[in-house]
């Protein structure tokens, strides 16, 4: 559901009214003009449970939206918390019982500019481990400065994540559509976000030379992030797609920074996509989604922002092409999402993994 | 193209093999290897289980599990006795005994980290390929050692904090009863002097000789006492340090203990250290003082000196005195240790010496030829900072 007025107390009735007594996942557009905090107690006045996040923009249906809320119940709610202090690794997981036989999933919106996001994911993994699937994505601001943009019934965080388990049914696409152009590299020295060395060497250095190879284009002083955008590191995995890894901008020392963060000696490769290949993996994250889904609900869109930073007016097609191919199989679901800074999900059956760049598709039953 | 795969092949490797030896905890090496495996290679879980007698003792598990102790009956015992160095397989009835995570079906790959135990890593859904396997090995064993040092590293640190606690409580102790002697030993110093004040006109010769050496005794073990609280108090408490400049400390030093006129002292140019004043002429003043007083010759001589060993200083002291036989060379910087019955010495010098020295981080030593003299030689750390 969208809601689009300023009016707390509107926003608040239009809650109430669509969760009833359930939980509520709430997705809102940085330039939503509201005061969160506001919402915040107008919301726990209202005796809701809820979590959410501030993203660059919103989904919801086929629109793409900075100003705007979409709304979604989260039935069953097991759990809902807050971890804080992400960067400081300095949390506990709680421990939750689990009943063996019903299906759940954890969605999680986390702070997309703190860092040790992957400790956190994780922690996760390492305390429910396979008894749930998970599903997220990384809130935040395209200016890139770090702010409060999480929030549950105990406020508004940076530096934080926010958590429910749910006991739902949920199938989880992800994919990316990027294709390796030269690798692989060894990331011989890393600290958080930033690359400092690559095979023992200046990393813009080894970058530029395979990405000005590849596009015939010349770095110059302002035009990195144009040129980059289409050229994001994969952290080679055996046997399965890539991580990637999306670098921002490289720094007076020729260091490159990134959204999310890469370890000392990870093996990258250096790849390239262009419009056909992303949407086309777009479409087949929906498919895969639909693979096993039997009685769909509600579909949520993880979708990273610098896609569509990279496809620019385009996106509308690759938004397009998830849309139609989960309403061609189920044309009741509705679809909403967000446009996030990193996603979060298992990589089909495996480890829990914080990916840029990419689209994850969860289909709640 | 086939030195291209081979590279690809190798380059994980690389990747795996770094992320071993990184950490010295069990959990946390364990964490940062396995971690890792899972990621790259799309696994959901991995878990150790160690021999420990006649059971399997689970030793890491990730995701948690439950702590899960299995006893070692036929089945499981051929079993695992059959994985030579490792083993593909499916989960059945055998292994679903091997498991601290709840699962049902899925496929395993179990390595023999040999006197570690063995490493179980869990797919849910793909069978882990014999050629995937076959790279991991070297890395698993390199893995295998690196959990023995940390078991090693871990065991280390058990000793030394029992050790740290038992030194800790030997001192305390040392410096309690010293406290607690002092007292008695004050009173009875003020009785016999009230004795002698009172009563000394009417005692005999042989009495008044036995409250003289009463008196005597007390000074001794007053003496004594002083020594063990020094001794325990040396190295309790991080010390200041400042610059110490060594040639005023032992004139200081030679102003104060008395030097009989048989005897010259040589004091060669000193350096400035770091340290504390009080310690380091605690040091130089025991040796001295020895040097001086088991001199037995006409003319004794004591020379002061020292050498620049890069990160040290080393100072000697030579005397031309009685000399100390070799057999005796470790057993006089032991407590209480002495040569000859000296009703003057305490038998505690040498170890206060000692003890500052290795408070410096340094070493003392000695040569010594009987009845030509002997040379105390000894090392501080130039950087020391107040701590061993």
């Amino acid at each position: 559901m969208l809601i689009t007025t300023n009016n707390i107390t509107e926003i608040v009735s239009t809650i109430s009214n669509h969760v009833n007594k359930e939980a509520a996942l709430i997705s809102i557009g940085e330039h939503m003009e509201i005061d969160v905090e506001e919402l915040i107690e107008a919301l726990n006045d209202a005796k809701l449970k809820f979590m959410g996040g501030i993203f660059p923009k919103v989904i919801h249906g086929n629109s793409i939206l900075d100003k705007g809320i979409v709304l979604n119940t989260l039935n069953n709610v097991e759990e809902l918390f807050l971890v804080k202090d992400i960067s400081k690794k300095n949390y506990t997981i709680p421990q939750i019982n689990f009943d063996e036989s019903t299906p759940y999933s954890i969605i999680t919106y986390v702070d997309g500019l703190t860092s040790n996001i992957s400790h956190y994911l994780s922690g996760l993994y390492e305390n429910y481990g396979m008894k749930t699937n998970y599903f997220g994505g990384g809130a935040g601001s395209l200016s890139l400065e770090q702010k409060p943009c999480v929030f549950c019934n105990e406020g508004l965080f940076q530096d934080a994540a926010v958590v429910s388990l749910v006991r739902m049914q949920s199938r989880i696409g992800v994919r990316h559509g990027w294709n390796k152009v030269d690798g692989p590299f060894i990331i011989t020295k890393a600290e958080g976000n930033i690359i400092k060395e690559i095979n023992w060497k200046n990393p813009f250095e080894v970058y530029k030379e395979v990405v000005e190879a590849h596009s015939n284009k010349q770095f110059n002083d302002d035009n990195f992030f144009e040129i980059a955008k289409g050229y994001p590191f994969g952290i080679v995995k055996d046997h399965a797609e890539c991580i990637v890894r999306d670098p921002l901008m490289v720094n007076e020392k020729g260091e490159l920074v990134c959204v999310g963060e890469l370890e000392n000696n990870t093996l990258v490769d250096i790849l390239n996509g262009n419009q056909d290949t992303l949407i086309k993996a777009a479409e087949n994250a929906a498919k895969e989604s639909l693979k096993f889904a039997e009685n769909p609900r509600k579909a949520i869109i993880i979708d990273c922002i610098s896609r569509i930073l990279f496809l620019e007016d385009n996106f509308d097609l690759e938004l397009n092409a998830i849309t139609t191919t989960i309403s061609n199989k189920f044309p009741n679901v509705s679809i909403g999402g967000a446009l996030t800074l990193g996603e979060i999900s298992s990589y089909g059956e495996g480890f829990l993994e914080f990916y840029n760049k990419t689209v994850v598709i969860g289909l709640f039953e | 193209m086939k030195i291209e795969n081979n590279i690809l092949d190798i380059l994980p490797l690389y990747e795996y093999a770094m992320a071993i030896g990184q950490s010295l905890d069990y959990k946390e090496s364990c964490d940062l290897f396995l971690k890792l495996i899972l990621r790259r290679k799309n696994l959901n879980a991995a878990w150790i289980l160690e021999k420990k007698g006649e059971q399997l003792v689970s030793t890491y598990s990730i995701p948690l599990g439950q702590k899960v102790t299995i006893p070692l009956d036929k089945q499981i015992n051929d079993f695992i006795e059959s994985i030579r160095d490792n083993k593909i397989t499916e989960v059945d009835r055998t292994i679903l005994k091997l498991v601290p995570i709840d699962i049902d079906t899925g496929h395993l790959v179990i390595f023999n980290l040999k006197e570690q135990g063995y490493l179980f890593l869990y797919s849910k859904v793909e069978k882990l390929k014999a050629k995937d396997v076959l790279q991991l090995q070297p890395v698993i064993n390199k893995f295998s050692i690196s959990l023995k040092a940390c078991k090693a590293f871990k065991r280390q640190q058990v000793l030394l904090n029992n050790l740290e606690l038992r030194n800790q409580e030997l001192s305390d102790y040392a410096h309690m009863v010293s406290h607690d002697l002092k007292s008695p030993l004050r009173s009875i110093d003020t009785l016999t002097t009230w004795l002698k004040d009172d009563y000394g006109d009417k005692f005999d010769e042989n009495g008044n000789s036995n409250i003289k050496l009463i008196r005597n005794n007390v000074e001794k073990m007053d003496t004594l006492i002083n020594g063990i609280l020094e001794y325990s108090t040396i190295g309790k408490n991080r010390t200041e340090v400042y610059d110490v400049d060594t040639n005023k400390l032992i004139d200081d030093i030679l102003d104060i203990i008395q030097i009989p006129e048989n005897i010259t002292v040589i004091k060669n140019d000193l350096p400035i250290i770091k340290g504390d004043k009080y310690r380091l002429q605690q040091l130089f003043q025991n040796l001295i003082g020895n040097a001086i007083s088991y001199n037995d010759k006409d003319h004794g001589s004591v020379e002061i000196g020292f050498s620049d060993k890069n990160k040290f200083w080393e100072f000697y002291i030579i005397d031309n005195g009685k000399g100390i036989d070799n057999k005796y060379f470790d057993k006089i910087f032991k407590t209480f240790e002495k040569l000859e019955n000296n009703l003057e010495s305490t038998g505690i010098g040498l170890s206060i010496v000692k003890k500052i020295v290795d408070l410096y981080g340094g070493k003392i030593w000695l040569t010594s030829k009987l009845n030509e003299g002997t040379t105390f030689y000894f090392t501080l750390k130039k950087d020391y900072d107040g701590t061993a």
